[in-house]
């Protein structure tokens, strides 16, 4: 028992370093599946049919296949092949954006739905483009009603950056597996590493609910 | 009351169908500069879908909408944008944008289609919302405010783009009853002002006060049209004088 504490003790700035780079690695693919989710929600309302199609498609294919099979099929598959080298963390990072740009963009696209047909009639009326009406109108209500899927988004995200371990990345997993098999304190050591992935989170969800309540529109309950 | 002069905005032969349904059919209409027309007819004859097509937020099947002469071609989307800015519309459930103030609300068509700076911007917003009587009002979201209050925003908001016409889909169908007078009170205001307008309302002693001349739909078609004293009089044996009987039977007024 004074062994693992011991170990946990010895070991956790180097498990915490690796916290770092989930946590980077969460933060990127959040961005990257904000940048690409947003025109994907956008283009799925609003777009003519090809382009709903298209992005149906490309929809189906990162939320249809495992985060494992991706991970492997672009860092020992796709860039090799394509001749690029790129760093494990990238691959990884690209990976998760690019499964959670499918995802987001659903959460974006259910908060657009979700809207009242009249928000985007009132704007027409005082002439309005419909781009600038989803600039101005749509897209800032949509964005408030997505944070509760965002939450949820980043705890997907959190968990499935130690995937990432599989491809090499030196995130807290990996570190803990390190130290596990040199210690022989699987029990204590992956306890702590769960446990920090609870703290952590706990921590984003607090955020974002912090976040949710900073935005939300004055008497307006929903 | 009808002035020499052409037509500000004329709609010729306004069709538009749903499935197999028919919803407009060939329905006519101009209105002169100052004059006040009024759509009353049952639930379903198609008040609003007029309404919503003579500004394209319905794309009739068929006919020609024309503004001061120049008729609108809604496959042009500036042309379309530049002509929706010239006619103000107000909704029965006021649709104003939830995430933004009164103020805002009022400001965001003047800023963001008219480019106006900021400033003049806000000086026009504020004087608008005063004239609704809602001046102290205008740091309040949507979600803070009565029914009557946002629908004045509302008009606020219609008000501040300058429009040559203004459209009034039934503005006091979905307000308490209490707070219908204060939306007329404005309405009335604007006719005064000299306004142009095309209201859709089921208010008949509204409509009968206010109209220039009143115009009777049912299932698509124009029925009747008239002035409210022709239409109304005691006596007249007129499909609208038999609806204006029974609602005012069932204590519409």
């Amino acid at each position: 028992m004074l062994k693992s504490l011991t170990v946990i003790q010895q070991g956790m700035p180097y498990i915490l370093q690796g916290v770092v780079v989930n946590l980077m690695v969460v933060v990127f693919a959040m961005g990257v599946g904000f940048i690409l989710g947003l025109p994907l929600a956008v283009g799925q309302v609003y777009g003519n049919r090809p382009t709903r199609k298209i992005i149906g498609i490309y929809i189906w294919f990162f939320r249809g296949i495992p985060l494992l099979v991706l991970l492997f099929l672009f860092y020992f598959g796709l860039f090799p092949w394509l001749g690029i080298d790129v760093s494990a963390f990238f691959a990884a990072t690209l990976v998760l954006g690019l499964i959670s740009s499918a995802y987001q963009s659903q959460i974006m696209r259910g908060a657009i739905l979700s809207l009242p047909q009249g928000q985007m009639k009132a704007a027409r009326a005082i002439g309005m483009s419909d781009t600038r009406a989803i600039i101005s109108v749509i897209l800032p209500q949509a964005m408030r009603l997505s944070i509760p899927g965002w939450t949820n988004e980043y705890a997907i995200l959190l968990k499935d950056s130690a995937v990432t371990y599989a491809l090499g990345v030196t995130e807290l997993m990996s570190r803990a597996h390190h130290i596990a098999s040199r210690t022989y304190q699987h029990l204590a050591i992956y306890l702590a590493a769960g446990f920090i992935f609870l703290i952590l989170t706990y921590l984003g969800t607090r955020l974002f609910h912090a976040l949710h309540k900073k935005l939300s529109i004055p008497g307006y309950t929903r | 009351m009808t002035q020499e002069t052409s037509p500000i905005l004329t709609a010729e032969n306004i069709t538009k169908r749903f499935g197999d349904q028919t919803i407009l059919n060939n329905v006519s209409l101009a209105v002169n500069k100052g004059e006040i027309k009024v759509l009353i007819g049952p639930s379903g004859a198609g008040k609003s879908t007029f309404l919503q097509s003579l500004n394209f937020l319905v794309m009739p099947d068929t006919g020609t909408i024309t503004l001061e002469n120049r008729e609108i071609n809604p496959g042009d989307k500036r042309g379309l944008c530049d002509y929706r800015r010239q006619v103000g519309m107000i909704f029965q459930d006021f649709n104003l944008f939830d995430h933004l103030t009164a103020l805002a609300n009022v400001e965001i068509g003047m800023v963001r289609v008219l480019k106006m700076k900021k400033d003049p911007a806000r000086e026009r917003a504020m004087a608008e919302l005063a004239r609704v009587g809602l001046a102290d009002q205008a740091d309040k979201y949507p979600a803070q405010l009565s029914g009557g209050q946002k629908q004045r925003v509302s008009i606020a908001r219609a008000l501040a783009m300058d429009p040559k016409v203004m459209l009034l889909d039934e503005p006091t169908s979905a307000l308490d009853p209490e707070l219908i007078g204060e939306v007329q009170a404005v309405i009335r205001n604007l006719g005064s002002a000299g306004m142009t307008m095309i209201m859709a309302t089921h208010q008949i002693g509204f409509a009968r006060t206010l109209a220039d001349e009143i115009i009777f739909m049912e299932n698509g078609r124009v029925v009747e049209q008239g002035t409210p004293q022709a239409l109304l009089a005691p006596g007249a044996t007129t499909r609208t004088r038999d609806f204006c009987a029974k609602i005012a039977e069932i204590g519409g007024e």
